[in-house]
């Protein structure tokens, strides 16, 4: 056959391997759909999504929420906060009951439950398999572990100063190793298989609610003895779930634990729990589901198009889908109703901030100035472009929820008022700027830390002010601000348990930079109070303690106080049990999907 | 040739040391001090030390870039900072899903790319030249991410012919996972390769040989065929073979939108965390494959064109 340039066709082998392409191709997708159709997993499976790529299992390397839920599923604390009660109340999770505490506030008692198994895992030789019962000892271990300078645990401020002999037993670990956990700490002890003993070097309020974080779960010295390094990619703890997969950049797959201890869904609430279902399964042995799929979601729109394709169980909202999705009357869209969806709205416990470098000497020595800075910013119009409205400017440090939170506070300094910065301004000696040299703003590199800081620099320079901003990676942003470099960045700080005292941290000498407090704050008279306030008790005196300190930080204003967010979740008609909790880690055991909602 | 081979390994001794060198400066002198992001906002300046210590941050330089090179030569670069997983575990784990999606979307995007290029190249001049020359500028044009956002929303979700999102290990279920980003792959890299073939070939066709062949009557499948295309093989063998080291770095915005956990993805965050001992492994495994790759398209030159010889 003669081809010529302007009639060019196909010779045999030109047809041969197209041919052969395209059963190629018809294979494969036949086999990907066949594939696709063999659904393996329960019928009552969750499906659920995290947002960041995981860290680890190991709970004292849980240092970000995703990893801490995930290891959570295999791995209990002691203690818990209730699910559905609000205001946040400790509830016990391991132990039979709330700690006995001896009437100097010092020395806790815990009773742990009897009967309580580690999962079935290669690690218990001895038992060829079978998980043993887990006893005080472990709890003493875990904490240990926990303490232990080797490890290099983030989550070691939970214990930092607070148990007798436990600073003096890490500083001698990092010299003797691993034999150095036969020492014993006088303020850590196994009284008996049940009895843990936990004695304080001074009253703590706040003892109870940091060993509800995963950091304080309990693991068999097995584990992390058959494990080694490699420990963090298994989870043999007692929890509801065994870990049947772990890809921790895209999935980890539970399946309910055999072995678990009979454990109820709770029979009470908060007002409201009832009306909305959320008792209908009170009394109900749990967990619900016998499996959990989470995927890992590093992006946001195939994570909103697979809720859309009822592949995803829970979603947040995408600020991109936001208008599409939420009415101007902060409703649910028609469409996304009809389907069955449901809005959940709930505060976050957070606070975002911008703060001053009080040891820069022209913004550290001027309240005036910061005080104007804070009267210049526009809390409201930034939450509508940057949060979509999800979000309430905030009047201190104190999140809603949160003890010390006062609902009728206003900030006189956060309500926008361009004359009045002015008037400071001018009163702080730059009467329009004038002399004042432009201030070294830091924000992350990235569109989000771009737009927002076009936005600050906007709103100062209405008043004069100049910000010359400087963008860092995350690394190097931190290391600027815990090197006293920066003078203004924007920041945040999500509550690890709902106490005020987790937010007035932020601001106590002693915790001055490299610690959380990088503002770098200092008043005697701030300090005094949060050291009285950590020694009192839940109740009047010490929210009226956190309420004067809030007034000293307004009137000082190391930062510029910014938002507390509210998230708006979405869950599918088919998912019963689903109330936002901030502060307890491990709320899968309550999920229940209704399959037949999901036909 | 084995003297050759030889000498060539060898010289990618210095190569190495030089991008040992400037990773290891770039790194210090940018990269920010990981110790504060993976204690968090509670550490406090004991703790600091101890991380320090740990990770042996305090060493001197000279002693922290010997320990460097030990690691190049044993390729144990120890753990993650920011995930405290072992790297060759994370190398190993993570090559598996780059080339499952980057083979069969690297072959394919060659294929067809040749094959086109070599029509375009055929019908030089004509409509259908034309219109190709267009569709590739065209196909260049689009960004990546258009190609996703689309795709993930019409044929993934809309019409469901393939998972907006996720990865499978097992086989066959992952193929249903590979399709569409190595479609998309194919479609966002075939502008610039048949453009770039299309050009090696018409500058073939103007060769003496091609003259003399038409003048001989031979016709032009064959001329095409058998000498054209042969004789293009070295530009376009240089293309490929550059290419294929890459390969293992996958494509990160397809990895992170499809969910596919590659090494492309943990390059980047390695990169955006600070996480020198990845970076290192990184840097160094894409040097070495890439002077490797070198290699290769040198052996494979003498094969295709009996004139090259190695010396």
């Amino acid at each position: 056959m003669k081809l010529s340039p302007g009639a060019f066709q196909f010779n045999n082998s030109w047809n041969s391997f197209f041919w052969n392409f395209f059963i190629f191709g018809c294979f494969t997708l036949a086999l990907a759909a066949c594939s696709r159709n063999q659904s393996k997993e329960p019928a009552n499976t969750l499906h659920l999504v995290v947002e960041a790529k995981l860290k680890g299992l190991d709970p004292i390397l849980a240092e970000d929420r995703y990893s801490g839920t995930q290891s959570a599923q295999a791995y209990e604390t002691l203690l818990q906060f209730h699910y559905l009660k609000r205001p946040y109340v400790v509830s016990p999770l391991l132990v039979e009951k709330l700690p006995d505490v001896s009437a100097d506030g010092k020395v806790y008692t815990f009773t742990l439950k009897k009967g309580v198994l580690f999962q079935d895992d290669p690690c218990f030789k001895s038992t060829g398999g079978k998980g043993r019962e887990l006893v005080a000892e472990d709890v003493v271990y875990s904490w240990k572990r926990l303490a232990d300078p080797k490890l290099t645990s983030s989550g070691w401020w939970i214990l930092d100063g607070r148990v007798v002999g436990l600073n003096a037993w890490r500083d001698r670990a990092s010299k003797n190793g691993e034999k150095h956990y036969t020492e014993e700490v006088d303020g850590l002890r196994a009284l008996d298989r049940y009895t843990l003993q936990v004695k304080l070097t001074q009253r703590s309020a706040q003892f109870l609610y940091l060993i509800t974080m995963p950091f304080a779960a309990v693991v068999p010295h097995e584990a992390v003895d058959f494990y080694g390094k490699e420990f963090l990619n298994h989870a043999v703890g007692t929890g509801p779930f065994r870990l049947a997969e772990y890809h921790p950049t895209s999935k980890v797959v539970w399946v309910k634990n055999p072995t678990f201890r009979k454990e109820v869904y709770p029979e009470e609430g908060a007002p409201g729990d009832h009306e909305a279902g959320l008792l209908a399964d009170a009394g109900r042995t749990i967990p619900f589901a016998d499996q959990v799929d989470v995927q890992v979601f590093v992006e946001q729109q195939p994570m909103w198009l697979s809720f859309l394709a009822g592949q995803l169980d829970i979603s947040g909202i995408p600020k991109d889908n936001f208008s599409s999705s939420i009415g101007p009357g902060q409703e649910l869209a028609p469409d996304l109703l009809a389907k069955g969806i449901r809005l959940i709205k709930q505060p976050v416990a957070d606070v975002t901030h911008l703060s001053f470098n009080l040891e820069d000497p022209l913004l550290g020595k001027n309240k005036l100035l910061r005080q104007a800075m804070s009267l210049a910013f526009d809390q409201n119009t930034f939450n509508e472009i940057f949060y979509n409205g999800r979000a309430m400017a905030a009047q201190g440090p104190i999140p809603p929820g949160t003890d010390g939170y006062d609902v009728n506070f206003k900030n006189p300094y956060r309500q926008f008022n361009i004359n009045k910065a002015r008037e400071l301004l001018a009163k702080a000696g730059y009467p329009g700027g004038k002399g004042l040299p432009p201030l070294e703003y830091a924000t992350l590199a990235g569109s989000s830390g771009r737009q927002q800081s076009e936005f600050t620099t906007k709103m100062f320079a209405a008043i004069g002010v100049k910000l010359n901003t400087n963008t860092y990676s995350w690394p190097q942003f931190l290391e600027t601000i815990k090197n006293k470099k920066a003078q203004i960045w924007e920041f945040a700080w999500g509550g690890d348990y709902p106490d005020g005292e987790n937010f007035l941290q932020l601001f106590y000498s002693k915790n001055a930079s490299p610690g959380q407090n990088d503002s770098n704050y200092r008043n005697p008279e701030f300090d005094r109070l949060y050291e009285l306030a950590l020694t009192l008790p839940e109740g009047k005196q010490r929210t009226e303690t956190y309420q004067k300190m809030v007034r000293i930080l307004v009137e000082d204003c190391p930062w510029i106080f910014g938002s507390h967010r509210l998230s708006y979740i979405l869950a599918q008609k088919w998912l019963k049990n689903y109330k936002p909790n901030d502060f307890s880690h491990s709320n899968y055991k309550y999920y229940r999907v209704d399959p037949r909602l999901k036909k | 040739m084995f003297a050759y081979i030889v000498r060539k390994l060898l010289s990618t001794i210095p190569t190495l040391l030089g991008v040992a060198l400037i990773v290891f400066a770039l790194f210090n002198l940018v990269g920010g001090d990981p110790t504060y992001q993976m204690l968090g906002r509670h550490a406090n300046a004991q703790q600091i030390e101890e991380v320090r210590h740990e990770y042996g941050f305090d060493q001197s330089r000279p002693v922290q870039f010997l320990n460097y090179l030990k690691q190049i030569v044993t390729f144990d670069y120890g753990r993650s900072y920011s995930t405290r997983q072992s790297i060759s575990q994370m190398i190993g784990d993570g090559i598996v899903p780059s080339l499952s999606l980057m083979i069969p979307a690297f072959l394919l995007t060659t294929l067809l790319s040749i094959a086109i290029g070599l029509g375009a190249a055929y019908f030089r001049g004509k409509a259908i030249d034309r219109v190709t020359v267009i569709l590739c500028i065209f196909g260049m044009s689009l960004p990546m991410l258009g190609y996703i956002l689309f795709g993930q929303y019409f044929f993934a979700f809309k019409l469901g012919w393939f998972p907006i999102s996720g990865y499978e290990t097992a086989w066959p279920d992952r193929v249903q996972y590979i399709i569409m980003p190595m479609v998309i792959f194919v479609l966002v890299s075939l502008g610039y390769d048949v453009r770039f073939y299309r050009t090696a070939i018409l500058e073939e066709t103007s060769q003496d040989y091609v003259r003399t062949a038409r003048a001989k009557g031979l016709s032009e499948p064959v001329i095409f065929f058998r000498h054209v295309l042969k004789n293009s093989m070295v530009p376009i063998l240089t293309n490929i073979v550059i290419e294929i080291p890459l390969l293992i770095l996958g494509a990160f915005l397809l990895e992170s939108f499809f969910g596919i956990p590659g090494l492309g993805s943990i390059t980047i965050d390695a990169v955006n965390n600070s996480d020198f001992p990845v970076i290192k492994a990184m840097t160094t495994l894409v040097a070495f494959l890439y002077i490797l790759g070198n290699l290769a398209t040198d052996v494979l030159y003498t094969l295709v064109d009996p004139r090259v010889r190695l010396k």
